[in-house]
């Protein structure tokens, strides 16, 4: 009796998770080119553009490199929300079109949030094990931070 | 049942294969973004490539400072006021309140009587500011302190350009942020510090009196 139920709710969950593969997002991925991107309106020196590219902008930019499991739900549901706060909260594609002021405080915020380990998100570095930070890159990026700011 | 199951799959992955389209979100952004940095007055350097020379920070802000009296910022003032007054004494969720009640101040303010030029500034400040207070709302306290440091100079800011009827402290601290320092603005002499709230509560000194 009991198995049968058992039997029952598995056949249901499965079918939901099929069902669920019906209702895609729509990926974050852009082929346009990128003229407003930090490196184009700051001079990043090499090492910190790789950090920032490497670490940051799957969730930060127009541009994410999925990984095979994404394409599962609700796996990519789950990404799809991390990319949309992350991006509304700073897209590195679109810092040349931020203001003067607001590109100030981004800097100030990408330090701290490195600084306190608080991005990459755990969460993304246990998966996507090359994006989590030494902390000699923490050290890299927070000096190339810092050494802009002084000139404001 | 089965064979339904198996269908069911084939269907979806084939859907999930077709939705791999690209997308061009950035288009709509961009061209608003470059409307408002033609309107905007201060900026003459906004081609990517000079900016790159001469180094995006290397530009300051001018903003010519007004003695005007004015009662209209006062709620936004009243507001920054109450969050700092809560970061002195440690309060988190009383910093939280301000933020709030600041946010709220901003969208109350009527923007019809200021200037042309008044408004630009004044819009490319509000988005910042917002932007912070919006972060004290959902944030830790040591997050707070760190968007309040940044506020700060927005509020400052506002002030400047458009005045203040009341009297308020330019107040500082050299060792916040590693001594890199963080500013306030105070309604009182005394100084209360809200960047170390107990641990340091007498740190700093006053920069500059307004009014």
């Amino acid at each position: 009796m009991i198995r049968k139920y058992v039997k029952k709710i598995l056949l249901g969950l499965f079918v939901v998770l099929i069902v669920i593969q019906f209702f895609p997002v729509e990926y974050n991925r852009s082929e346009e080119a990128t003229p407003s991107d930090i490196s184009t309106a700051l001079q990043v020196p090499a090492d910190v553009q790789t950090i920032f590219t490497t670490s940051c902008y799957d969730c930060h930019s127009n541009n994410t490199k999925y990984p095979w499991y994404s394409k599962i739900q609700p796996g990519s549901w789950f990404m799809a929300n991390h990319i949309a706060e992350g991006k509304e909260e700073l897209n590195f594609n679109e810092f040349g079109n931020y203001s003067k002021r607001r590109q100030k405080s981004k800097l100030k915020s990408i330090a701290s949030q490195i600084k306190d380990d608080e991005m990459p998100l755990f969460s993304y570095t246990l998966i996507h094990r090359n994006a989590s930070l030494s902390e000699a890159q923490k050290q890299k990026v927070l000096n190339w931070v810092k050494n802009l700011l002084e000139n404001y | 049942m089965k064979k339904s199951i198996y269908l069911l799959a084939v269907l979806a992955i084939t859907f999930t294969a077709c939705k791999n389209e690209t997308k061009s979100t950035s288009e709509a952004s961009h061209s608003k973004e470059m409307v408002k940095e033609e309107s905007g007055h201060d900026h003459g350097n906004h081609d990517h490539g000079d900016m790159k020379e001469d180094g995006m920070m290397s530009e300051k802000r001018e903003i010519t400072e007004t003695n005007q009296k004015n009662d209209a910022t006062t709620p936004i003032i009243d507001a920054y006021l109450k969050i700092k007054n809560a970061l002195v004494n440690d309060d988190k969720s009383g910093a939280t309140s301000g933020a709030t009640d600041l946010l709220k101040a901003f969208s109350d303010f009527d923007m019809t009587k200021l200037s042309k030029e008044q408004h630009t500034e004044y819009m490319d400040i509000l988005e910042n500011a917002q932007e912070q207070a919006e972060h004290i709302v959902k944030s830790p306290i040591d997050h707070q302190r760190e968007h309040f440091d940044v506020l700060t100079e927005d509020i400052n800011d506002i002030i400047s350009l458009l005045g203040t009827e009341k009297t308020l402290y330019l107040q500082f601290c050299p060792m916040y942020n590693n001594n890199k320092g963080g500013k306030w603005l105070s309604e009182v002499k005394e100084i209360k510090n809200p960047y170390f709230g107990s641990k340091m509560l007498t740190c700093g000194s006053i920069k500059k009196q307004i009014n």
